[in-house]
């Protein structure tokens, strides 16, 4: 067995601890709340420390970061399912009480049993979920190729039909705010489509095989994006920053619970 | 002869097609093939991280060499562990699991925002103004107006007296200009979705359906 | 006139719905050729790949879904294009979970048949999809069999030939993340930040706008956005190498270049929209006005 340091001391850390804060709770009700969150402090606080402080027994071969890495990619896996069992209680119990839409229901729940069960089967089988070494689909993939993938482009196509109602009926230079807006989104949407060449001679010899620089409108829309745009960006991006850094600490250190159904802050 | 559609064709031209008639009301055919989207997508999940995630990363370690691997069955059991909360009087057991796995990636969210993000971009934005050229003022020193307006609008968004109210409103046609070219990239990516769509609808299904190549 | 205005803005939106529909079926239908102008940051995307070497590695991350495939997939298929004739050793990971892994094994099998001389495993590999994309990208930063131990059908890495020599991000001479969302940013903001390794972004256009702020403060090597950005490449590829330039004009498959038509004569419609609408809206106050003051 490899009883390297990083995997012993994550184990007492992750494995340990949390087991005996268990075995506890069910007799001091208040370290249900407190335990989780000591435990959770280790857990926020060694990829930092990692980054900053490079020694071997935290970011080295054998240290606990890169296996840290390792076992949270699994269990981040678990926790993107943790919805379906809500989506699947809710169903059954709609289907079973005859309730208003389930019809819609069970399609959900048909969907949703067929798809993930040809995954299943994919990996008890050991066929996967692409293709076969013979160069054919497996049938979880027929079913993501011509049910998943033209629906969720459709349902998305959708709003470039909303959008453009909206330009029409919303879209108004009402002050002075809402002009710059309107104006900046204009020339960008001039500028990025080749719109002038389009109206001036709509049936040119086009598509030379030169690739050329925009000219124009085109470079007015580059200027555009990279100063005004990118110093905008750069503002959001700087606050967010800090707001979530701040965010992050205030979680790590267990000041805010609310993510732990704990309630908010102290 | 161009070869007729296939039946995988044929699902997802009709599916695309129910879809779209949302647009003239909304119908059942239209919450079928919304249903069968939310099931299929669930599915979906279910089948790419099982045989993408926990069978490479998590089952076949710990079959085929478990002296190497023993300690993923703790990464394991925590992801069950996080099911615990469906099963009343006893939910708050998940919280170790759940507390492990949001302070994780919330840590390493940390890394990323200040030394990916808030050092960079104030980096970026101190640039050298010593000779005022027309190359200067149209890119360095409207960027940098641009970036410190946009910050005293943020940060000052409560108490403001006379300059910095002033300054703030510098800030907001900044972030005006920014939200119009948005919207103008925004279009350009729905619409782009949407000839996607029907170049599959008329190419693919369509002109095979009437014999054009 | 201000009847005729106030019947125009109750229009029923079903009416513009069609002249959308219209606005991109018939360019479909009947191609124009706009032509396509290229921009600094697809420039030089194009050029740092153009100055990787025969062997070099380049990640391919299949960062997006159906959602934007569109716009995506001619970016990824554009660049795994260029990488194939220069002989660069192409890995193609997906982080992004919704319907990723099947546009990525669709592309790879796609372009993959174009170029029938390299070979699975010694040209290029498919590792497939891996849940949790910042602690991936943070494995890989030091060992990527860590996070990928297998290839997509399950392959250990360690008997693919082209892993051999690629142990970590270190080694890869660029990541070319092709985005939507957030997993682009990741790739920038922390494995670039932490493991140095240069990025290339090919971003949809919705958030394409963010990622001129880390293009400017040189945390991106080059970027391509949206179809636009697509479209660009392809031009690139086409004046570059006389083949792709062929094959550009002739596939009969969905290219960038094609749906620059539709993008066209779309945002003359949408700008027509936005105008009226205002015109619209400006003669109705005027009016209003009017009346208030009599």
């Amino acid at each position: 067995m490899n009883f390297e340091f990083g995997r012993v001391a994550l184990v007492v850390l992750f494995a340990l601890l949390p087991i005996v804060g268990i075995a506890l709770g069910f007799f001091v009700p208040a370290l249900r709340a407190r335990g989780p969150l000591f435990v959770a402090f280790f857990a926020g606080i060694i990829p930092i420390l990692s980054l900053y402080i490079p020694r071997q027994f935290l970011s080295g071969e054998t240290g606990m970061r890169p296996r840290l890495d390792q076992w949270l990619i699994i269990v981040y896996g678990f926790a993107l399912l943790l919805g379906i069992v809500n989506v699947i209680q809710n169903g059954s119990r709609k289907i079973a009480r005859r309730e208003k839409g389930w019809p819609y229901s069970a399609v959900l729940m048909t969907g949703l049993f067929l798809t993930g069960g040809l995954g299943i089967w994919g990996a008890v089988s050991g066929q996967g979920i692409t293709t076969l070494p013979d160069g054919s689909g497996t049938p979880f993939k027929w079913i993501a190729d011509h049910f998943f993938l033209p629906l969720q482009a459709t349902i998305f196509a959708l709003l470039a039909f909303f959008m453009a109602s909206a330009a029409f009926r919303a879209f108004r230079a009402r002050n002075t705010e809402a002009t710059i807006l309107l104006a900046a989104g204009i020339v960008v949407m001039a500028g990025r489509v080749p719109l002038l060449e389009f109206l001036s001679s709509p049936f040119p010899p086009l598509q030379p095989t030169a690739a050329v620089a925009s000219q124009g409108l085109g470079k007015l829309t580059e200027w555009i994006m990279s100063t005004p745009n990118g110093a905008a960006q750069s503002g959001i991006i700087i606050g967010a920053a800090l707001g979530a850094a701040s965010m992050a600490i205030r979680v790590i250190l267990g000041i805010e619970r609310g993510y732990l159904g704990l309630g908010g802050g102290e | 002869m161009t070869p007729m559609p296939d039946i995988g064709t044929w699902v997802a031209a009709l599916l695309t097609l129910f879809a779209f008639s949302f647009l003239y009301k909304d119908n059942p055919l239209f919450r079928f093939t919304e249903s069968l989207f939310a099931g299929v997508s669930l599915g979906y999940y279910v089948g790419t991280t099982l045989n993408q995630t926990l069978v490479p990363n998590l089952i076949k370690p710990l079959t085929h060499d478990f002296n190497q691997n023993w300690d993923l069955l703790v990464p394991g059991l925590l992801g069950l562990l996080l099911y615990m909360r469906y099963v009343p009087k006893t939910g708050w057991v998940a919280r170790y699991a759940l507390g492990i796995y949001v302070a994780y990636y919330i840590g390493l969210d940390f890394t990323r925002r200040i030394h990916g993000e808030v050092l960079p971009q104030l980096g970026r934005a101190i640039v050298p103004l010593s000779h005022l050229d027309g190359h200067t003022i149209f890119y360095s020193l409207i960027f940098a107006i641009g970036v410190f307006s946009v910050l005293i609008y943020f940060f000052f968004s409560k108490e403001q007296d006379q300059v910095t109210r002033r300054i703030a409103r510098v800030g907001i046609w900044f972030l005006m200009v920014s939200f119009g070219a948005a919207f103008g990239f925004t279009v350009m990516g729905r619409v782009a979705l949407l000839i996607g769509r029907l170049n599959f609808l008329i190419l693919d299904w369509i002109y095979p359906l009437i014999g054009i190549r | 006139m201000a009847r005729f205005f106030d019947k125009l803005l109750n229009l029923d939106r079903r009416w513009l719905f069609l002249l959308v529909f219209l606005g991109v079926a018939v360019p479909i239908i009947l191609p124009i050729g706009l032509p396509v102008t290229t921009t600094g940051p697809t420039r030089s995307a194009f050029e740092y790949i153009e100055a990787l070497k025969p062997g070099d590695y380049v990640i391919i991350s299949f960062d997006y879904g159906p959602s934007s495939a569109p716009e995506n997939d001619p970016m990824a298929e554009g660049i795994m294009r260029q990488c194939f004739l220069k002989k660069i050793r192409v890995v193609v990971i997906v982080l992004y979970q919704l319907g990723g892994l099947q546009l990525a094994s669709n592309s790879v099998a796609k372009v993959s048949a174009e170029f029938p001389n390299l070979k699975y495993g010694v040209d290029y590999v498919n590792l497939g999809y891996k849940d949790g994309a910042a602690a991936v990208m943070k494995r890989m930063g030091d060992d990527i069999a860590g996070a990928f131990p297998t290839d997509v059908r399950g392959t250990p890495l360690s008997q693919i030939p082209i892993m051999k020599g690629l142990r970590s991000l270190r080694q890869v001479s660029v990541v070319v993340t092709v985005a939507t969302g957030l997993i682009g940013e990741y790739w920038i903001t922390q494995a670039h930040q932490q493991s140095g390794v240069p990025v290339i972004v090919g971003p949809t256009a919705v958030g394409a706008p963010k990622y001129y702020a880390y293009l400017n403060a040189g945390q991106l090597v080059g970027m391509l956005g949206g179809m636009k950005g697509a479209a660009e490449y392809e031009k690139l590829l086409a004046a570059r190498y006389p083949e792709l330039g062929r094959f550009y004009k002739t596939t009969r498959a969905f290219t960038a270049t094609k749906g620059m038509d539709a993008q066209t004569v779309i945002h003359f419609v949408i700008i027509l929209f936005i105008l009226i609408g205002n015109i619209a809206f400006m003669s109705r106050r005027a009016a209003q006005k009017k009346a208030a003051a009599r």
